[in-house]
């Protein structure tokens, strides 16, 4: 699993038909403190109501797509937690919302 | 697998039902593992009771899921053991020396940060030293 922050939503005009109804948040990756990675964000299906800011946890994989928001559902990324809050290095990092 | 070093812990209340009794541990892989999103830091379910500043193995995908005792977990990743002592060769990791490439040496420690207790072996070992 992925820890990331929510830092928008995506909404569509015209989407697949296994994505009506569902919320799509744009999430990026938390970072280590020391790390040089670049910044990237994905998209990911959320059930859970997080909002811009929270902190979430993402799932990878069809199983956990099956199991949080069905088989139909055209994603391989889903939201299994909204953290409240996670020690990296010592330090506490909670959601900004 | 791969294998981490444990950097924290994450606390979560709204969260998959399924995932209501794990106990959540965030780890930084050493070397690059090739994943799905190219992430410093992952969130693995602890298995064997691992904690903060601990090297362990991680184990990603379905296997993890197994792990937990069952396919009906939405986690994607599972610290399996804690890791006293590893060996590794000196050959397959980036040391780098003068007119090395890249290519050469494919594996690399990310940060430059390196297991505890860590023990090299193979040819290179000596010649190095």
């Amino acid at each position: 699993m992925l820890l990331a922050r929510v830092v928008g939503n995506v909404w569509g005009a015209r989407q697949a038909e296994s994505l009506q109804g569902y919320r799509l948040l744009e999430v990026e990756p938390l970072r280590a403190p020391t790390g040089r990675a670049p910044r990237r964000s994905l998209v990911v299906v959320d059930r859970l109501g997080a909002g811009p800011g929270e902190l979430v946890l993402v799932a990878h994989g069809s199983r956990c797509r099956d199991l949080t928001l069905g088989e139909t559902v055209a994603t391989k990324e889903a939201t299994v937690a909204i953290v409240d809050q996670a020690e990296v290095c010592g330090e506490l990092v909670g959601g900004d919302a | 697998m791969i294998l981490g070093r444990v950097v924290g812990t994450v606390w979560a209340t709204r969260k998959d039902r399924r995932l209501s009794r794990s106990k959540l541990l965030l780890v930084r892989p050493y070397f690059y593992y090739n994943p799905s999103h190219e992430a410093e830091q992952l969130v693995a379910v602890d298995c064997v009771d691992a904690g903060v500043g601990d090297d362990v193995v991680v184990c990603i995908g379905a296997p993890a899921r197994w792990s937990l005792g069952g396919v009906n977990y939405p986690v994607d990743a599972a610290v399996l053991g804690v890791v006293d002592r590893c060996q590794l060769s000196r050959e397959a990791f980036g040391h780098r020396r003068h007119g090395d490439t890249a290519a050469a040496r494919p594996l690399s420690f990310i940060g430059g940060e390196q297991p505890r207790r860590l023990e090299w072996i193979g040819r290179a070992a000596g010649a190095e030293r």
